[in-house]
């Protein structure tokens, strides 16, 4: 069992579009145990209750966007080591600061390939 | 394509673009509304970032800018004037047209683009807008993490343990009596009930079970113990047990040894990273994160459980507030299959009433009864299947506030359009066959209707025109209005016009109507200077082409110095119809209930023939033109007008007109069946369908059947001829 058979991932963005096409190259990478959210709040509210490894979130989505998810699941002690990989079109200083000051664990930019998205979670959890 | 994600990002953009055009709708009226900004601000990232994954460029670059602008204005640094409102709303125009030629794999000339991009630069000033690729070489320092095994619910999983953190906990000891057992009673369910409240392993003690031979099944010979790891009190655990009190042995006590958490080894992996320097920095351990996962405190609890607590009532507020109606994404063709079966349905219906009907020897009055029912049945199964295919008009409205801006953009004139009734609901056929008549007819509105800035300035209007178009539902129909507040129509014009273009005859004396009927005639265009906008040979004729195609009716009002009124009857579906049943010249037609008024016999007195072969019937005081319908259509017509049966219709371009036929069967639901696919457009006939007893009839078009009388009257080249060969030919 290696730990891409393992691993379990939540997705949260609220386009569809992007949904599909991370789990389209989480499937690439051969993750099965993934789930997906389009609703950040909907998704802290899943987390809290059956925790994951590690979640793929969008940053910019309405309600609650990715830094805020983030900072929900890091001041709740039950989800606060879970792993945080935010993505997003437009990674400014500012955006990677506040990330870093909460813990986000790596960033994927958008547009990603499988190959950059492999490489992204593989620097947080180890080799898949 | 073939690309299933493809198709859902353009799927998904269109929604995009429209609450686009909607949110930039809103900031041009109202104050500033953060909230608004944002979701406009979204719209356009959000395509952005579909469209960099599907590699299309152009989309990309051109939402960056206008991402870019909109960031600026969110931020409160550039201010929303007019101009930049204009430059915000003609950007998502061309957005929309970016999608469009991305979706059908054409590329936008690069001029446009250009010109589009320096208008939004415009308004921030040179420079401002970084490339796309700005942040390419951005690198972030990944902080790596141990990934523990979750566990499974009630399953044993101790890393897992470990890697909860420090919870609090009990162990417990659970040994049950028999009577346990015998009260119905299931450890499964107590140790389910338990774990929900925390992480729990569980020890199963085999050490009292005796040897097969030996078991007794009446015994119990389990024990357990249990290791909880969880925030609740003591209370909560022994609520659990509450109901087996007494029936088993049961030890509660604080769990002795809280593994410690392992920590987060922070793997600081510093990169030289040229244009971040953020991330060049050394990565400092995610201290918010570590510590609290140390040392919990009542504190941090409290706070936890507020929050959740608010996440919980937001969440409540949300789906109250703006919960998003389940919808459901179907194949067209399926729908079109399910609506051809339901008109089947509808035809087998009637087909076996009929033979009931016909059967006379045994009247079975629970029969009849059944009979109704299934009428009924089906009535709401179609009922039902053509509100699937139903769609708000709302969409088609609001790209015509993008023709309203254009047009008056290429006139010069200032105008807004003005919706009413978008959620009015229509067949989606007739959405999309709408749009281009539609089109026409708000540039006409524009370009023709609207005085220009001069002209209303001398009688007194607001600079700004007022496009009006409105949609509402009534009596079976849907009725669609374009007005304007401009000069009205100009009678004495469009009659010249009309005299020079040959369309009348040069002596011709034509009432108020017949003049306004003339915008209608093929080859007929007003503007004396040909505009680029509406004055393309293409005129209003071909619009009501359009709109008789989707079997409806469109009709004008003027009032001099005070605007025209368009306005468009449809059907509230294309697929079935209440109709009379008629029979003309021994044929059976089928009259739209939709366009008859009444059914009259008149008084031979009441008959008024005037030359040779036109009659006028006397009416409540007025005169109505009688339209034979056998002889229009080239039926041998037995000279039944001594004593005829007339059909009162309204017809638009005659107003009323009585129809003479020779008797009324049954007024009935029909199912309209094209004849356009086998036959092309005959004129008169707008389809056909199939009777209970197995016949063909066709179904009338009483405006065509009118308008050939008068064509017949004053304007002998349209259609009288040539349309009488081809009913003939029927």
């Amino acid at each position: 069992m290696s730990l891409r058979d393992t691993i379990r991932i939540m997705i949260v963005d609220d386009m569809s579009v992007s949904r599909a096409l991370i789990t389209q190259s989480l499937e690439e990478i051969g993750i099965t145990k993934y789930q997906t959210e389009n609703d950040a709040k909907a998704a802290l509210g899943k987390i809290v209750a059956a925790p994951v490894h590690l979640v793929l979130c969008d940053m910019n989505m309405p309600g609650m966007n990715g830094l805020e998810l983030l900072h929900a699941l890091r001041t709740n002690k039950t989800t606060a080591r879970i792993g945080f990989i935010l993505i997003t079109g437009q990674p400014t200083p500012e955006l990677l600061r506040i990330g870093q000051e909460l813990g986000l664990n790596n960033l994927i930019r958008k547009p990603f390939t499988t190959a950059t998205m492999k490489a992204s979670i593989e620097r947080v959890v180890g080799p898949l | 394509m073939g690309n299933p994600i493809l198709d859902t990002f353009f799927e998904e953009t269109e929604e995009l673009l429209e609450s686009l055009a909607e949110g930039l709708e809103s900031m041009q009226g109202a104050e500033f509304d953060k909230e608004i900004v944002n979701s406009v601000f979204r719209a356009v990232h959000s395509i952005k970032g579909g469209a960099g994954a599907f590699k299309l460029n152009a989309l990309v670059s051109f939402a960056h800018s206008f991402e870019t602008v909109l960031d600026e204005v969110r931020s409160e640094t550039l201010e929303l004037t007019p101009q930049v409102m204009h430059t915000l709303i003609r950007s998502a125009d061309h957005l929309t047209d970016l999608v469009d030629a991305a979706r059908s794999g054409r590329t936008m000339p690069e001029d446009v683009s250009a010109g589009f991009l320096s208008a939004l630069e415009a308004c921030l000033g040179e420079g401002k807008i970084e490339a796309v690729d700005a942040w390419d070489n951005f690198e972030f320092a990944a902080v790596t993490l141990d990934i523990a095994p979750i566990e499974e619910p009630g399953e044993a999983a101790p890393e897992a343990e470990a890697a909860s953190g420090s919870q609090a906990g009990f162990t417990i000891a659970f040994k049950p009596h028999a009577t346990l057992y015998a009260n119905g009673h299931e450890p499964a369910l107590l140790f389910a009930a338990l774990a929900d409240l925390g992480q729990m392993t569980t020890t199963v003690d085999l050490s009292r079970l005796p040897e097969w031979d030996d078991l007794d099944p009446t015994v119990p010979h389990l024990s357990w113990t249990i290791a909880l790891r969880t925030d609740e009190s003591e209370i909560a655990v022994q609520e659990v047990f509450e109901f087996v009190h007494g029936l088993c042995d049961l030890v509660i006590s604080p769990l002795a040894d809280p593994t410690p958490p392992p920590k987060v080894e922070p793997v600081p992996v510093v990169k030289a990273a040229p244009v971040a320097p953020v991330a060049a920095a050394p990565v400092a351990a995610p201290e918010p994160s570590a510590p609290k996962a140390e040392a919990p405190t009542m504190s941090d609890r409290a706070a936890a459980a507020v929050a959740a607590l608010k996440v919980k009532a937001d969440k409540a507020e949300d789906a109250e507030a703006k919960a998003p109606k389940a919808t459901l994404r179907v194949d067209l063709d399926r729908v079109d299959r399910l609506i051809n079966a339901v008109g089947e349905l509808i035809i087998n219906q009637a087909m076996i009433a009929q033979r009931l009907q016909d059967m006379t020897t045994t009247r079975d009055d629970d029969l009849v009864m059944h009979i109704e029912d299934y009428r009924l049945l089906a009535r709401d199964i179609q009922e039902g299947v053509m509100a699937i295919r139903a769609q708000p008009v709302k969409s088609l409205f609001q790209r015509m506030s993008r023709i309203v801006r254009e047009a008056a953009d290429a006139t010069g004139k200032a105008a807004e359009l003005v919706t009413s009734g978008e959620g009015t609901e229509v067949d989606k056929t007739v959405v999309e066959r709408l749009a281009d008549p539609l089109t026409h007819m708000i540039r006409n509105a524009v370009d023709h209707g609207l005085e220009n800035r001069e002209a209303r300035a001398a009688s007194g209007k607001p600079a700004m025109g007022t496009i009006k178009l409105s949609a509402s539902h009534r009596s079976g129909s849907v009725i669609i209005t374009v007005r304007d507040d401009g000069a009205g129509l100009n009678r004495p014009k469009i009659l010249e016009i009309a005299k020079r273009k040959n369309l009348v005859p040069a002596d011709a004396e034509l009432s108020d109507s017949e003049i306004d009927q003339l915008l209608f005639m093929p080859g007929f265009s007003t503007a004396a200077t040909v505009s680029n906008l509406s004055g393309r040979g293409v005129g209003l004729d071909v619009v009501r082409n359009a709109v008789t195609a989707l079997g409806g009716r469109i009709s004008i009002a003027t009032t001099p110095g005070q605007g025209t009124e368009f306005t468009i009857m449809l059907p509230l579906t294309l697929a079935v119809m209440d109709g009379m049943v008629v029979t003309v010249g021994g044929q059976t037609l089928v009259v739209p209930i939709t366009s008859i008024i009444e059914t009259i016999r008149p008084q031979p007195s009441d008959l008024h023939r005037i030359g040779t072969d036109e009659t006028l019937l006397s009416i409540r005081g007025r005169m109505i033109p009688v339209v034979d319908v056998a002889r229009s259509l080239g039926f041998p017509s037995p000279d039944n007008l001594a004593a005829p049966l007339l059909l009162l219709v309204e017809s638009e371009s005659l107003g009323e007109c009585a129809l003479v036929v020779d008797g009324v069967q049954d007024q009935r639901q029909v199912v309209i069946k094209s004849l356009e696919s086998n036959f092309g457009s005959v004129p008169g006939v707008s389809a056909a369908t199939v009777l209970g007893d197995g016949r063909i009839a066709l179904i009338l078009d009483p405006d065509a059947v009118a308008g050939g009388r008068t064509a017949g009257m004053h304007m002998p080249n349209i259609l009288s001829n040539a349309g009488r060969t081809a009913y003939a030919n029927v």
